[in-house]
């Protein structure tokens, strides 16, 4: 379980705050997403989780034992990031990004390709074709599938995912999101999704949390969310694309 | 010159060219690969240290500034050598920046994205570094190191001047002989040497590019092969220089980086970088190789007075030869003295006490600086001494060597002396000076009194009658210690004091000037003609 207890991030000592006094629970098993438009905190909130940032004030837990009394380095080995930018070694072969947490671990060198070799099965990408290939050679959409391969190298108990398909085409990132769904069914990991889209929200997520300038407005299910929205915010945010969605509805 | 002259000429000289070439590629290698060593993490301290970053960049950028000569003449006195080790450094400071510069460009450059996710996965700084930064950024650093190689080759001529040996000594020879095609010989192999050592770490870097190739199975089979190869060309070019170094080096050959002769039976002659002082380094070398047991190590061409005396004060030459109105002047900073006999008086008590060093008797003929003019000029204008050209000074341009320029007994103080103003005043190389006079680019210059060359392109040296220039008596001076170590050398050396007279001088240096001969050659046919290479049983 990852426990945020009053976390707030401040990038100017405190004149203002990039997350501001949020707390929740990340459940064992389920796919918590954090939502939320540009600029509204989701992202530092996953770098605070894996210690890319620091917190100003608040305590982190993983697994009930507060972060920042651990090692940065095993932390991030422990949990896997998919990033938004994707972020592959360009100068390494896909076997060789996916098989990085692996060597870092200090694994045997047969026993990281099986392993290179096992996730790219997994998350689709057939190894005899492109366990070779440089990640200039992919598209971006299985450039991203390495991503996701890369993070669960060495079999973490949470995934964070940074918007990880916010760079893909439509019909690319509905194939990756219903293939997200299906490994996370086979796999049981704990994931936290970060998005702005809701409908990709409302499709991932087991719970929603919806953050606004810093704030948590509200977390819960999407029932919870559409039928009861917390605050004024939340109304607003889900009635639009619902409106756009019954006229969309009212075309066909 | 025809081909086949260029052809003898070539094959005569091919063991030295090696020779050379093989001093230049080490003296290259050494110093970019100790630039390579320094600057990489210089230039990653410049990237990871944000407050270091300025002053790094700045002073490496200094250094850059400092013109090559000056920076050989600044180390020689720092370090007191002659000779490799300060041209090595040189070398190597002028090569640091590129090297830091691109070792902070590359790593600067690697995408944000790519290290946010070598952080975000577990890898610890040096990981980062060693597994993604670095990586990334090699083909900028290689880049930054082929410039530093190229430029390396480049400076590298320069450092026959303080007796480092490669191709640059024969630009210097060729420069102090007028010799076109020993300028040449140094020259092109220099150029085409940058070339190879460029295209052998663009080769290299390619070699350490991991790149699925494309095409056939077969092209990938060739790729595999070559890469490695490809990757080590550097490497073997500096084994190749040190094979045609170790291969052509022996003591006839003189070797600039020669295993120090602390033998006690070595003894090093030094000479500045014109034709008259290779000819006496030549007589004085070749007296002592026919008549005493003592093996010579020629350390010739030295730039300049104060870089030979420079060298010879720290022991890189035990002996040379010294003028005397250039010992009083430039050196020991003293007054003009008149009379010939008090001045090698001065000059050798001097030299006891300051320097623990000897001076032995003089050659005879008195090198002075000449204010020459060409001859047609002088019998239209009626131009008889130095006097003469006052009222007219206005109107001549002037072409003088760099030390003339400088030094207390040359222009300045012959501008006071006589009230002359010339119309311009440029510094020429002592080897170009006699062409620009007779191709009229400049009207008077100051030659030498024993040049061959005055004779040679029809000049008229002007009389001094003021007596500004005090004389200047060739005479051997040599470290005190090596003249115990060797009484013997006093007794070789007597044979040619008083021997050579302005107009014998005159006369071999003539023969290599104009007459294009080697000094060793001049050297042999003149001490064998007197007899005084025969050994006396």
């Amino acid at each position: 379980m990852i426990s945020l207890k009053h976390v707030s991030k401040s990038f100017d000592g405190g004149r203002t705050f990039a997350v501001n006094d949020v707390s929740y629970d990340v459940r064992e098993g389920e796919t918590l997403v954090l939502l939320g438009s540009s600029g509204c905190g989701k992202t530092t909130l996953l770098k605070l989780t894996n210690r890319l940032l620091e917190s100003t004030s608040g305590t982190i837990e993983v697994d009930g034992q507060d972060i920042a009394l651990q090692d940065s380095i095993t932390l991030r080995r422990r949990i896997g990031y998919v990033f938004q930018g994707i972020g592959l070694f360009p100068h390494m072969t896909v076997e060789e990004n996916v098989a990085m947490v692996p060597r870092l671990l200090g694994w045997p060198a047969k026993k990281r390709r099986e392993r290179a070799h096992e996730l790219l099965e997994t998350v689709g990408l057939d190894p005899k074709t492109y366990a070779h290939r440089f990640p200039e050679e992919l598209s971006g959409g299985q450039q991203q599938r390495v991503g996701v391969g890369r993070a669960l190298a060495a079999d973490p108990a949470y995934l964070l995912m940074d918007e990880p398909f916010g760079a893909l085409d439509a019909l690319t990132r509905d194939t990756l999101q219903q293939e997200l769904l299906s490994l996370k069914e086979r796999l049981n990991k704990t994931i936290v999704f970060v998005t702005h889209d809701i409908f990709e929200a409302l499709a991932l997520g087991d719970r929603i949390a919806v953050l606004h300038a810093g704030r948590l407005e509200q977390i819960g299910t999407r029932e919870e969310i559409l039928k009861k929205p917390a605050t004024q915010f939340v109304r607003e945010l889900f009635a639009k694309p619902a409106r756009q969605l019954a006229a969309f509805g009212g075309m066909l | 010159m025809a081909g086949d002259s260029w052809i003898a000429f070539l094959s005569e000289r091919l063991p030295e060219l090696w020779l050379r070439t093989g001093e230049h590629l080490m003296l290259t290698g050494i110093s970019t690969g100790m630039a390579i060593l320094l600057g990489i993490p210089l230039g990653i301290c410049a990237a990871r240290i944000w407050w270091l970053r300025g002053p790094l960049t700045g002073s490496v950028g200094i250094l850059q500034t400092i013109p090559s000569l000056a920076m050989l003449a600044i180390l020689l006195a720092l370090l007191q050598k002659i000779g490799a080790i300060p041209a090595i450094i040189a070398l190597t400071l002028y090569a640091l920046l590129p090297i830091v510069r691109n070792t902070l460009t590359g790593l600067e450059g690697v995408s944000p994205p790519v290290l946010e996710a070598a952080r975000g996965i577990g890898m610890t700084p040096r990981q980062r570094l060693w597994l993604v930064e670095f990586p990334l950024s090699m083909p900028v650093i290689v880049a930054g190191v082929r410039t530093a190689a190229v430029v390396s080759v480049g400076i590298a001529t320069l450092s026959a001047f303080i007796g480092a040996g490669g191709l640059g000594q024969f630009i210097n020879r060729g420069l102090a002989l007028s010799n076109t095609n020993l300028i040449l010989l140094g020259a092109i192999p220099a150029a085409v040497l940058a070339l190879i050592v460029d295209g052998s770490i663009a080769a290299s870097q390619w070699g350490l590019r991991r790149r699925r190739s494309r095409g056939s199975r077969f092209r990938a089979a060739i790729d595999r092969c070559l890469r490695p190869v490809a990757l080590l060309l550097p490497v073997a070019l500096i084994i190749a220089g040190c094979f045609a170094y170790f291969s052509t080096s022996t003591a006839s050959s003189n070797p600039a980086w020669g295993p120090p002769a602390d033998d006690g039976r070595t003894v090093r002659i030094g000479t500045k970088n014109f034709t008259e002082q290779l000819i006496l380094g030549e007589l004085m070398a070749q007296l002592i190789e026919a008549r005493t047991d003592l093996r010579v190590e020629r350390r010739f061409n030295l730039g300049g007075t104060m870089i030979c005396h420079g060298a010879f004060k720290s022991g890189g030459i035990d002996l040379y030869a010294e003028y005397t109105g250039t010992a009083l002047t430039a050196i020991l900073k003293q007054s003009v003295i008149v009379d010939p006999g008090r001045a090698h008086e001065t000059v050798a008590r001097e030299y006891r006490q300051r320097f623990a060093a000897e001076w032995l008797r003089a050659f005879g003929f008195n090198n002075t600086y000449a204010i020459t003019v060409r001859k047609p000029d002088a019998t239209f204008r009626n131009l008889r001494t130095i006097s003469d050209l006052i009222a007219i000074s206005g109107t001549l341009r002037a072409g003088f060597t760099a030390e003339f320029s400088e030094r207390p007994d040359g222009y300045p103080g012959l501008r006071r002396a006589y009230g002359l103003q010339f119309r311009e005043v440029r510094d020429l190389d002592p080897a170009l000076m006699y062409q620009a006079i007779a191709n009229r680019e400049v009207d008077v210059i100051s030659a030498f009194a024993t040049d061959g060359r005055i004779a040679a392109f029809d000049l008229q040296p002007l009389r001094d009658d003021r007596g500004f220039f005090p004389p200047y008596q060739a005479a051997p001076v040599i470290r005190t210690e090596v003249l115990q170590a060797h009484p013997e050398l006093r007794e070789v050396f007597e044979l040619l004091a008083g021997r050579l007279d302005d107009a014998t001088m005159r006369r071999l240096n003539f023969e290599v000037d104009v007459k294009k001969r080697r000094p060793g050659d001049v050297a042999h046919e003149f001490l064998e003609s007197r007899g005084f290479l025969e050994r006396e049983k």
